[in-house]
């Protein structure tokens, strides 16, 4: 006989030899918090949409960035303006793939719906990150070319001839701090989605291996 | 009127429950861990539950998201026991009516399915749960053709595990 149809006879013999748990028991379940890992999804989704507005809020009532846009003359509406569409663009997207996700879906659908709903979060991160990187290196260009204090020291520099190496040391910082922002970001969202997701994508990949 | 929801839901699983318990067994290695998956089905199920129209059979329904929820959306604790001794406690049961040798040979089977894949345990359980081919490829979102090589390979894989 096979293997499995070995087992199938057990299996059957088995069946109604588990601990039968009463009606009290299963209504007690029903109260319980769910920890699927949608859930953890949805929460954790959330969390990056509030943290960014918060920090697109905080941007927009500091000190520092009300300097910068007498630098920016108008253009910092813009941004501004261009900033919240792409947020309310990719919650919007965000939303209509985190309905689509249902459990009684077949499994490969399911795990479909939920990867693109996470897909459409971290591409949301990855726009806003590289909207900030631009952002960030903009300022820091008009800060050299228009504070009057970094001109000041530019042409004391000059005067003694080390406006080379102030320049060079200058930009290194604005290089290494932008690399070590966007490196920080990027290791955080390797680290969640490992976390949250790499079971799921393995149980995807052998899913579409089977029909390939 | 929820009420009455949540007594004709509860009603149904608690005589349906060895379903999700089938479930448990085959995805899960310890006590605990099957109490978890067991929970996290019926808060599933019962999340799903108002779009339930009932033209399909409870328990056809009922296979679908408590797979989903195995191979998808529980998360695993990382804590687990060993996976023999919840094993042989439901199998002492039957200790009398079994002759040791073929006892030992359906224990190690059932440890050759435990090192299965997640999909592959999802077409052993259909398998043993008697659905046709047609119903486990729609149910996992293959072709019928692919879900019989498939089945084929599984049972070599587990041919070569339990003959190494």
């Amino acid at each position: 006989m096979e293997e499995l149809d070995l087992l199938k006879k057990d299996w059957k013999k088995n069946e109604n030899k588990f601990p039968k748990l009463s009606e009290q028991e299963i209504y007690a379940m029903l109260h319980k918090n769910s920890t699927s890992v949608v859930k953890w999804i949805f929460v954790i989704s959330i969390l990056e949409f509030a943290f960014f507005l918060a920090l697109t809020l905080l941007f927009n009532d500091n000190a520092g960035t009300t300097k910068m846009e007498s630098y920016l003359n108008g253009f910092s509406t813009v941004v501004t303006i261009l900033d919240y569409a792409i947020m309310v663009y990719f919650f919007c997207l965000f939303y209509i793939n985190y309905k689509k996700i249902t459990t009684t879906d077949k499994v490969k659908n399911l795990m479909s719906n939920i990867l693109k709903t996470r897909k459409t979060v971290s591409n949301y991160i990855f726009v806003k990150i590289f909207f900030m990187v631009i952002l960030l290196i903009i300022m820091f260009v008009l800060f050299f070319y228009n504070e009057p204090e970094m001109i000041n020291t530019l042409h004391i520099a000059e005067e003694k001839g080390k406006l080379f190496i102030v320049c060079l040391v200058y930009f290194a910082a604005v290089a290494i701090s932008v690399a070590v922002f966007a490196g920080v970001v990027l290791l955080f969202y390797k680290l969640i989605y490992g976390l949250l997701l790499k079971r799921l994508k393995k149980n995807y990949d052998e899913l579409k291996k089977i029909d390939f | 009127m929820s009420s009455e929801l949540e007594k004709s839901f509860v009603q149904q699983l608690q005589e349906n429950q060895n379903l999700i318990h089938k479930i448990c067994r085959l995805y899960t290695d310890s006590e605990d861990a099957h109490k978890d998956l067991f929970q996290e089905i019926t808060i599933q199920l019962w999340k799903a539950y108002p779009q339930f129209r009932g033209d399909s059979k409870f328990t056809t329904w009922a296979y679908r998201v408590g797979l989903n929820t195995a191979i998808t959306l529980y998360r695993k604790k990382t804590k687990s026991v060993s996976t023999i001794e919840f094993d042989s406690k439901l199998h002492k049961i039957d200790q009398d009516e079994y002759n040791y040798e073929e006892e030992e040979h359906i224990k190690l089977l059932y440890q050759a399915v435990q090192q299965l894949n997640d999909i592959e345990k999802a077409l052993v359980f259909m398998y043993l749960e008697d659905k046709d081919y047609s119903e486990i490829a729609e149910t996992l979102g293959i072709s019928e053709v692919n879900a019989r090589v498939k089945m084929n390979r599984i049972k070599g894989k587990l041919k070569t595990i339990l003959n190494p």
